[in-house]
This record gives structure tokens, sequence and C-alpha cells, in this order.
């Protein structure tokens, strides 16, 4: 079983993502939407630590919140509209919102 | 596949839009939306009395558009409405409050329609927060 | 065959609603006999402290409402351990049991088990 995480929350301040990360399973993913692009600033130690996951984790990024954060997308991250948000949702078994 | 989606936020939180493009990318992609639950600071999505800035976008008036004009299953968590202060006629008059401001196409009912979308839907999914 | 549901339930008792709205689901499954489980993470595991006075701020002791759990038919009952720790929280000494705690990586597997789940 796969899991789709959706996380909104800026991670700077909240520990949504933390956690998420902590108990990712193995062919999980994340998605990340509205604050929670934030996480993608570069140079940050968040980036870095979604960075250091390429490989065995599996990255979204909801294309509107991005640009209008003005976050460039790094290219371990794949970005997607709301067709692909869709699609991810039945791509991956659940979905866990991190609400 | 077959939806169900649980709002959590009320309408100005983004979430609470993010969840509307969702349901309807959902729909154009020719999926099934068994019910739309409104739960928690989700209520508030549905209260009738929202008033947006008219430069902002009314996300209520959307929400209630969408589920009018596709006849979906539109229900907002009763205990959760009344500790909100989100009453249809019938609670308002039940707890002599002074307004109902949840009408049409919203139902007000319990926990038991979220379980029930849950056990029909193949999809979960969940929007809340900002 | 039924689908399962695990709740995940974040918050401190009286941070809100939200603890007692996460514990609504669990025993509204729990009244439908769905299968249901509920995880403790983060600040969630508050909710299991033994030594609580809720009604010094007004507030409802969810406590009771939390051990009654069993009595509709939710029995799968999970702690984070990593959280527990954080907070200087004794596995053995919470108000709820029987809990089993959990490490992350069993968390990882826990959430895999259940057909769906939602995190408050």
């Amino acid at each position: 079983m796969a899991t789709l995480h959706v996380l909104s929350h800026s991670p700077f301040t909240d520990a949504r993502l933390s956690s998420c990360l902590r108990v990712l399973g193995s062919q999980d993913a994340i998605l990340l939407c509205g604050d929670a692009t934030y996480a993608l600033r570069a140079d940050t130690a968040t980036a870095e630590a979604l960075s250091a996951k390429t490989g065995s984790l599996r990255l979204f990024v909801l294309d509107e919140d991005a640009t209008a954060r003005d976050i460039a997308l790094p290219d371990w991250a794949e970005s997607v509209d709301y067709a692909g948000f869709v699609a991810l949702s039945v791509h991956y078994d659940k979905v866990n919102t991190w609400l | 596949m077959k939806f169900a989606i649980a709002l959590h936020s009320p309408a100005h939180a983004p979430s609470s839009r993010r969840a509307l493009l969702f349901a309807k990318a959902a729909l154009a992609q020719g999926h099934e939306i068994v019910r739309l639950f409104f739960y928690q600071d989700g209520v508030h999505s549905a209260s009738g009395n929202v008033v947006s800035p008219q430069d902002e976008s009314d996300t209520a008036a959307q929400w209630r558009d969408f589920v009018t004009t596709h006849q979906l299953d539109g229900v907002v968590c009763i205990a959760a409405a009344l500790r909100r202060g989100v009453l249809n006629a019938e609670e308002a008059e039940r707890y002599s409050r002074p307004a109902a401001n949840l009408t049409a196409p919203w139902e007000l009912s319990g926990l038991g329609q979220l379980h029930d979308a849950i056990q029909a839907a193949d999809r979960l999914i969940c929007f809340g927060g900002p | 065959m039924a689908k399962s549901l695990l709740i995940i339930s974040r918050q401190a008792p009286w941070s809100g609603p939200d603890a007692r709205e996460a514990l609504d689901i669990a025993l509204a499954g729990g009244a439908f006999d769905l299968p249901m489980a509920m995880l403790f993470m983060d600040d969630g595991v508050l909710q299991l402290a033994t030594a609580q006075n809720a009604s010094q701020v007004q507030q409802k002791d969810l406590t009771a409402n939390l051990q009654a759990l069993s009595m509709f038919g939710v029995e799968d009952l999970f702690a984070c351990g990593t959280s527990l720790n954080q907070r200087a929280m004794q596995p053995t000494a919470l108000s709820v049991e029987p809990l089993e705690v959990l490490d992350d990586t069993q968390i990882a597997a826990l959430i895999d088990r259940y057909d769906q789940v939602i995190t408050i």
C-alpha cells in the first residue's frame, strides 16, 4: 500500500512536515500545497531534508501554490495541477491529509 | 472512481477553495463524488451568511452553486455545526436561536454519513488547514 | 468486507475541539461496528496524561471518553513512542489501556495496514 501525504502548513513553525517524514512508508509520496510549498525555499533546512530523500520519496507540488509564492521547483520535485492532484489520489492507495 | 470528500476549514481558508477545485477536477475526469462531508470548521464553508468583500472570491457561494449544479450530497455535521453556530431553521427553532444560516442544498446530519461515504467510496480525501 | 479507518489524533486535549472531534469519528465508527483504530501522535499523546484537571479551565476531561473506546468496539489504540519521549511521558503511565506504543517504523506499517486514514 502506498499513501499520498498532503501537507498545507508552512514547515517553519509547524511540526506536520517533520512528523510526516518520520512515519513515511517506503512507497509513499508527499504533495505539498498551500503554505507547505515554502518547504522548497532554496537553501533552507527543510529543502535540504526533502532533497536528501530523493530516491526514496516522490515529492509533488501543487503548481498554483509554488507559482504564487515564487518558489523555484528543484528537479527532484514534480509539479501538478488539479487534474494531476486528482490523478495522484487515484494512483496512490489512499490519501492522508495532515489537517 | 468514487470519492468521499471531507472539508474541515471555513470558506475563507485556502483549503476550502482547494477542495472545491479538486472536486471540480474530479468530476471533470469522470469520477463520482459520493458525498461532501463538512466537519469541524468546514461547517462554516456551508454558511449562508458569509459576506465576502467584492474583490475577493466567494467560496461559500461557489460551494453552494457546485453542489446544486451537480446535485451532489452535501452534508454538514450537526454536532460540529451546532457548536459553531451554524444552524438550519429547524435547529434555530429547537434551540431558540435568533437566526438560521444553513439552507439548501446543505443537509445537517451525523458522523454516520461520513462513515457511510467512506465505506461507499474508493477514495477519501480530506481538506483543512491553510 | 468493511473498509478499515485509522484516526490519527495529533492535538493536545484542550487546544480546541480537535481532540474531541477526532475521538467522535472513532466512537461513531465503533458504534456502527466498523473496523477502527486510533493513534495518538505529537501533541495528541498529551490526551493520555494521567494528571489532568480539565475543570480548572472549564473544559471536558476526555479521559473517560477515551477509556470508553473499547466499549464502542475500538480496541486498537496506539501511541507514538517518539512523541511520548519528547514530552517526557512514561509509556507505562498513560490514562488509557490497553494501548500499544509504536516506534516510527511501526507507525509507517500501521498507516499502511488501514484502508483509510484521517489525521486531525
